[in-house]
């Protein structure tokens, strides 16, 4: 086990700066996602703390001391890559074993540890063959079983499970959390996937251009977002932006878009003090519903209805935003018509316009 | 109408892609197909272009065997997930090929090609080169170079695959809006329940190269075939109890091997259970039509919390029950902790009865 910690830390490639000074604490046991756009420097946050990538500024401390110098294999971390690099011409067992062979653990110790991580993996019917034929899914779970059959006191996962099904994902993913849960590993999972991040982690780290945007638990991220880029990055399905314009008269604050004006809740009178007159509201697809109950209505138009079966996504055009909202299964208007789009207040988030900016490069 | 009759795909000798398919694609449906990987999905949308050559078995259209037409021959617009963009041209020109190949103006092109690239988000990346363009934006310009013509059928390839979540979201309404304008066929394969309910008029489940189920989302998810279906259909999947089947007069009782009776539901609702003595069933519910329950509600189900898992809007409970292991839904705002007891209330309308992993009951909330 350990904790990490990391002081301004920077690395640069060349001219490009990847990581742009950052600090942040793990603590010991720790379950931490680090959740960003690709390009966002979340990969090679986690290299400088596998030692695979030099530090080019600032430090890392495994459990208080500096491990700028430390090399990769004397960190006793152990990773699993998004680029599964199998070894083509042994097996599968072998590959799951290799790190304990390395490590000359016992015969007989290797041959339970990998039995066990390749029946948890649903790997046993494969551990005979040769990684050449598997599908990208069979060889993401080889790898992350390479990486789960050591014991050691850090686990870096990066991108241990896109590419799978919906079903192989929660499987997988319960796997991780219940592997952390029985023997608290200090665990570090790379995603760019927001439902993962929230799924899995203690903490969330969200990146994007370097930096971190926020550092906080899951139902933090999720109701309480720093700025525009957590809440268009957390959250499925996403978040509705629209832009606003924030005024104050006799009656309170307001926001007011596409000719309509909302009162806030005192809770956002500080942040319009804050934001000034160019705002972006935002409200997520929960939220929103479709009907006439609520403090504002507005009429809008439908573009798509897609029915999940457990929940309606309704795509509603207002003036020139698309909203989006969950409804229930029997709510189900179809392309053109016009309905009532009853907001709730109490959910709606404030930021300034400037960071619409932040969140269409996202997009791009 | 497109109909694959007895397809059967073998690589090579060992490796069998599709076991003797029977497919139809409707006119004017958007038809998604979903599995797992490795399941034939590519395969389906190959032998539909007339890439890929049947071991045996027989492909129409409207009727007529197309075994013998060409790929240039059939009309069939595709997307692969490996892109294949032209890389010596520009993203616009890549766009506008297809349209170029069939000789339409200029001032036509460009409209079309303005009006794809805005609803795929690319508009700003016309004039670059495929090597300069990330996956995702690459992903974008084959599946609008898919989409710009028209064509007799669209067969597109996990076309969204590598977008991050939020682009997924923009696109997939986008595709479904576009197919419904333009009366489109199409053909599409995933790996994602919410994309195939979200998007098809159908679906057909594919596994090992058969079709397990093939229906409208709303047949897949309320009544599937099998406990495969059951269990692929639905984010989060489908959880399963194995109980215990008693015949108490008119009505079938279920306990769990410890015993606890979890529901019981009319003799006739359970058509075609066997009765095989100290044989066991599996009961199928979904996280959101099962709920917490008070301590002193009757007829719940006891069992510890496994594992808690944040959604944002949601929380899902893992929960040991004997040897299996449910999934239940609670409020983002109440917190459960790994290892606390908890009492499980059933919806006796919202369960799914499998014997030898084959759909016996449902009893669906709306249906």
């Amino acid at each position: 086990m350990a904790s990490i910690r990391a002081e301004n830390l920077v690395k640069r490639y060349g001219a490009f700066r990847a990581v742009h000074g950052i600090d942040f604490d793990i603590a010991d046991g720790e379950f931490v996602a680090i959740l960003g756009p690709s390009g966002c420097g979340k990969s090679s946050t986690m290299r400088m703390i596998a030692g695979l990538e030099s530090i080019t500024e600032g430090a890392i401390y495994f459990d208080g001391k500096r491990a700028n110098e430390t090399r990769a294999r004397d960190r006793n971390v152990a990773m699993s890559f998004e680029s599964y690099a199998l070894y083509p011409t042994i097996t599968i067992y072998e590959n799951i074993a290799f790190p304990l062979r390395s490590a000359a653990v016992e015969a007989r110790e290797i041959d339970r540890r990998v039995r066990d991580v390749a029946e948890k993996m649903e790997l046993t019917a494969l551990l005979d063959l040769k990684p050449h034929g598997l599908s990208s899914g069979q060889a993401q779970r080889v790898g992350l079983a390479r990486a789960l059959v050591r014991k050691p006191s850090v686990f870096l996962l990066d991108e241990p499970i896109s590419h799978l099904d919906t079903r192989q994902r929660y499987r997988m993913r319960r796997f991780i959390k219940s592997l952390h849960q029985e023997f608290h590993y200090t665990m570090i999972y790379v995603t760019h996937d927001q439902e993962e991040a929230l799924a899995l982690a203690d903490r969330v780290m969200v990146m994007s251009d370097g930096e971190i945007q926020q550092m906080a638990t899951p139902d933090e991220v999720y109701a309480r977002p720093r700025n525009a880029f957590v809440a268009g990055f957390v959250g499925e399905p996403p978040i509705n932006f629209v832009d606003c314009r924030v005024r104050r008269d006799a009656a309170g604050w307001a926001v007011e878009f596409e000719g309509h004006r909302l009162l806030l809740p005192e809770r956002l009178h500080r942040a319009a003090e804050r934001v000034g007159d160019e705002g972006l509201a935002a409200i997520r697809p929960h939220f929103l519903s479709i009907g006439e109950n609520g403090p504002m209505v507005i009429e809008g138009r439908v573009f798509v209805t897609e029915e999940l079966q457990d929940q309606n996504l309704i795509f509603v055009d207002i003036g020139g935003t698309r909203f989006t909202i969950v409804a229930h299964p029997s709510v189900k208007p179809r392309r053109g018509d016009i309905v009532p789009v009853a907001i709730d207040p109490d959910h709606l988030l404030l930021f300034p316009r400037s960071e619409a900016k932040k969140f269409e490069d996202l997009a791009a | 109408m497109y109909e694959l009759k007895a397809v059967h795909k073998r690589y090579g000798l060992a490796k069998v892609a599709l076991r003797k398919i029977d497919l139809t694609v409707r006119d004017r449906e958007f038809l998604v197909i979903y599995g797992p990987a490795g399941a034939g999905k590519s395969t389906i949308l190959n032998i539909l272009a007339g890439i890929t050559r049947p071991t045996s078995g027989d492909v129409r259209r409207d009727g007529v065997s197309i075994l013998r037409v060409p790929p240039e021959r059939r009309d069939a617009a595709m997307a692969f997930e490996n892109y294949a963009l032209y890389s010596h041209l520009s993203v616009g020109e890549n766009l506008a090929f297809p349209l170029r190949a069939r000789g339409l103006g200029a001032a036509e092109i460009a409209s079309r090609v303005a009006r794809i690239s805005g609803i795929l988000g690319i508009g700003h990346l016309l004039d670059r080169r495929p090597g300069l363009l990330s996956g995702g934006q690459r992903q974008r310009v084959a599946l609008g170079r898919a989409i710009i013509r028209p064509a007799d059928i669209y067969l597109l390839d996990e076309p969204v695959g590598h977008l991050d979540a939020k682009l997924r979201h923009k696109i997939r309404a986008e595709l479904k809006a576009l197919a419904d304008d333009l009366s489109a066929t199409v053909v599409f394969t995933t790996t994602s329940s919410r994309e195939a309910l979200a998007l098809g008029d159908r679906v057909a489940v594919l596994n090992e190269g058969r079709i397990e189920q093939a229906g409208t989302p709303e047949e897949l998810y309320h009544r599937p075939a099998n406990a495969f279906v059951a269990s692929f259909v639905g984010d989060p999947p489908m959880s399963f109890l194995s109980v215990a089947p008693r015949r108490e007069g008119d009505r079938i009782a279920f306990a769990t091997p410890g015993g606890m009776p979890v529901a019981a539901l009319p003799a006739r609702a359970v058509e075609s259970l066997r009765d095989e003595p100290g044989s066991r069933i599996q009961i199928g519910f979904r996280s959101n039509e099962v709920r917490l329950a008070g301590p002193d509600d009757p007829g719940t189900l006891r069992g510890r919390v496994d594992v808690v898992e944040n959604l944002g809007y949601v929380k899902i409970a893992l929960v040991g029950i004997g040897e299996d292991q449910v999934s239940v839904s609670f409020p983002a705002s109440r917190h459960l902790s790994v290892g606390e007891t908890v009492a499980i209330a059933f919806p006796r309308d919202a369960v799914h009865l499998f014997q030898n992993a084959r759909a016996i009951a449902h009893a669906a909330p709306y249906a």
